[in-house]
């Protein structure tokens, strides 16, 4: 009788405790071991690409932002960069500035997120709280510079939205200072803690063989010894002025990448502190001038559907690696012929599914984490509802459940009927 | 003497401007390889070059082959299905010489015919590639010859067959499927073309 007799196949998701968002994994085991993975997604699609097809450059500057709330920013500057690049637009100094500021602000909070999920993952509660906690104050500033927590709307087509002023700068220069007290202990924490160290290390290894197959990106790709940074192999915007170069796990704990999910782990934390360099520079070094080159949307609208005639590329280093946007135009139209985003999370899913293959099931949450996913981000593309079912909308929903609450218990008192208008849709 | 030393300055930018970027390097050897392809080098405004490749469907396997040796750890970044009207296109972001900054980014697009929609796998040279492919062969409709896995990737199982949701033509998604798309006020019809 052969082994396979005994491999069960189980699936994993969509809905799972264990994952921050839908997406499904059928795990074959053997045992607890697991033998393979297979990946299946499209448990987030909103059809954002067939959406696009039928707005302006403009409002897919919005749309794009709401792909994802961790990386908002990431989305709109990248799309950006690509349509900047298809109608030839070079951005005021400043602004670059600006836009390194905003990013770097967001991979913070973004890095300090994850580091917490990984923590809470492994059932290390006081370290989720720890990070999260130093986490607010990143958002806090977020807030006071774009006047949001999430989707900040800084960038415009040609520059950035908001000016960062004297006392932006004030909160900004606060909130490094008061980092550069927590960092030493969240760092402590995540490369000398003997739990994190037990569970992390030698974990979902993804080999550099696997990285490079699979294209994995960002701290993934780099946690697995590929020396890549798109802000840095782009020579993006003012970034190279800035000093930027890659972060490898060697520089954070002395030894050769392993690839496994400490070596992820220790690339966020080095990354923490580079941002928070980069911020500082990017203070220093920004010159006056102008933010924007177009002072109104609607001149934007305009100049844009002369302007845009090709194809342009944006590549930006969002905080789980490295994102691509393809945008192609033709003259005289508003809208553009194709876009579409690549997220990092898209090759790194892949690339961890090979990984985690010859692990014990009980690591797959953490492996799944460690890549830092964001599925909402990687479930963009198709649309639709069949032509033959019917959408329920809000107040649909709402009937169907005071129906339900009726029939559990008729004798039910109180006016359920809601109060206000809701959601007009 | 000082007009001696500015031609010689002169001379000398010449001979910097003439030092062939790492771009125009892999353009070259592109270009030499594949006679037939239209290879060019463009810089946008920031001064970032990007080499553009079109190639034809029958050599674009070995076009794939000619960059994995140029450089082996060459970075499939990304592919993009789309429809170009009589045509449909797969187009590749690839970034190879990363070693250093900048690295080249690299874009190669072949198309088919709509009546015959088939291109070559190449998911045995990169195969991340596998999983764009699954994504164009469900939102446009192009057949990957000979790839490992056929199944769809974002679409549900229920969905219905022969529509392709980005294609613009009659094989897009049909007016009666749409319900308004979140939009708040109703649109008709898709892009213009």
């Amino acid at each position: 009788m052969t082994k396979v007799e005994y491999w069960v196949k189980i699936p994993f998701g969509p809905i799972h405790p264990g994952l921050e968002e839908p997406e499904k994994f059928i795990l074959t085991l053997d045992g607890e071991r697991i033998v393979d993975v297979d990946v299946k997604l499209g448990y987030n699609l909103r059809g954002i690409q067939w959406i696009a097809l039928r707005r302006n450059y403009v409002q897919i500057m919005y749309l794009a932002e709401r792909m994802c709330g961790i990386c908002s920013f990431s989305h709109n500057h990248t799309y950006t960069r690509a349509v900047e690049e298809a109608a030839g637009i070079e951005v005021p100094e400043r602004a670059e500035y600006i836009r390194v500021i905003v990013g770097e602000l967001e991979r913070i909070h973004s890095h300090l997120l994850n580091l917490g999920v990984l923590a809470h993952d492994i059932g290390y509660d006081t370290v989720l709280h720890l990070t999260w906690l130093a986490r607010e104050k990143v958002m806090d500033t977020l807030e006071a510079v774009a006047g949001n927590r999430v989707n900040y709307s800084m960038v415009t087509i040609g520059g950035v939205r908001r000016d960062i002023d004297e006392k932006r700068r004030r909160i900004i220069l606060d909130m490094i200072k008061y980092y550069k007290e927590v960092f030493p202990q969240i760092e402590d924490i995540f490369l000398h803690d003997p739990t994190i160290e037990a569970r992390f290390r030698d974990t979902a290894i993804i080999s550099k063989r696997v990285a490079l197959e699979q294209g994995a990106v960002g701290p993934t790709g780099r946690g697995s010894g590929i020396r890549d940074d798109a802000r840095w192999s782009e020579r993006l915007g003012v970034y190279p002025d800035l000093g930027i170069k890659p972060v490898m796990p060697q520089d954070i704990t002395g030894e050769r990448p392993r690839g496994d999910v400490f070596d992820r782990m220790a690339v966020r934390v080095g990354e923490l502190w580079q941002s928070l360099e980069l911020i500082e520079h990017a203070l220093d070094g920004m010159p006056d001038g102008k933010i924007k080159l177009f002072p109104k949307d609607n001149v934007l609208v305009a100049k844009l559907k002369l302007l845009v005639d090709g194809e342009g590329i944006g590549r930006y280093e969002a905080p789980r690696g490295e994102l691509v946007h393809y945008v192609r135009g033709k003259k005289g139209s508003d809208k553009p012929l194709r876009w579409k985003p690549r997220e990092p999370t898209f090759p790194n899913l892949f690339a961890v599914a090979e990984g985690v293959k010859g692990d014990q099931v009980a690591d797959f949450v953490v492996a799944v984490a460690s890549i830092d996913p964001c599925l909402s981000c990687t479930d963009r593309v198709a649309v639709i509802e069949n032509g033959k079912r019917r959408v329920l909308t809000e107040r649909d929903l709402l009937k169907a459940s005071i129906k339900k609450t009726r029939e559990i218990n008729p004798e039910i008192k109180g006016d359920p009927t809601p109060v206000g208008f809701g959601c007009s849709r | 003497m000082s007009e001696v030393n500015d031609n010689a300055n002169v001379e000398k930018a010449q001979e910097e401007v003439k030092e062939p970027t790492k771009a125009q390097r892999v353009a070259k050897a592109i270009a030499e390889r594949f006679p037939n392809a239209q290879v060019e080098v463009k810089t946008n405004k920031w001064g970032r070059e990007r080499v553009w490749v079109r190639i034809d469907r029958e050599s674009y396997r070995e076009l794939m082959r000619l960059i994995k040796t140029l450089d082996g750890e060459a970075h499939y970044s990304i592919g993009i299905e789309q429809d170009w009207g009589n045509e449909l296109g797969f187009l590749s972001h690839l970034v190879i010489y990363y070693d250093d900054a900048p690295a080249v980014s690299l874009i190669v697009d072949v198309h088919c015919p709509k009546d015959d929609p088939t291109l070559p796998d190449i998911s045995e040279v990169f195969p991340i590639a596998l999983q764009f492919e699954r994504e164009g062969m469900e939102m446009v409709g192009i057949d990957f010859e000979n790839a490992p896995d056929k199944r769809r990737l974002f679409l549900p199982d229920d969905f219905p067959e022969g529509i392709y949701p980005l294609r613009l033509d009659d094989k897009g998604v049909p007016e009666e499927m749409v319900h308004n798309a979140g939009h708040p006020y109703y649109l008709k019809g898709g892009a213009k073309k």
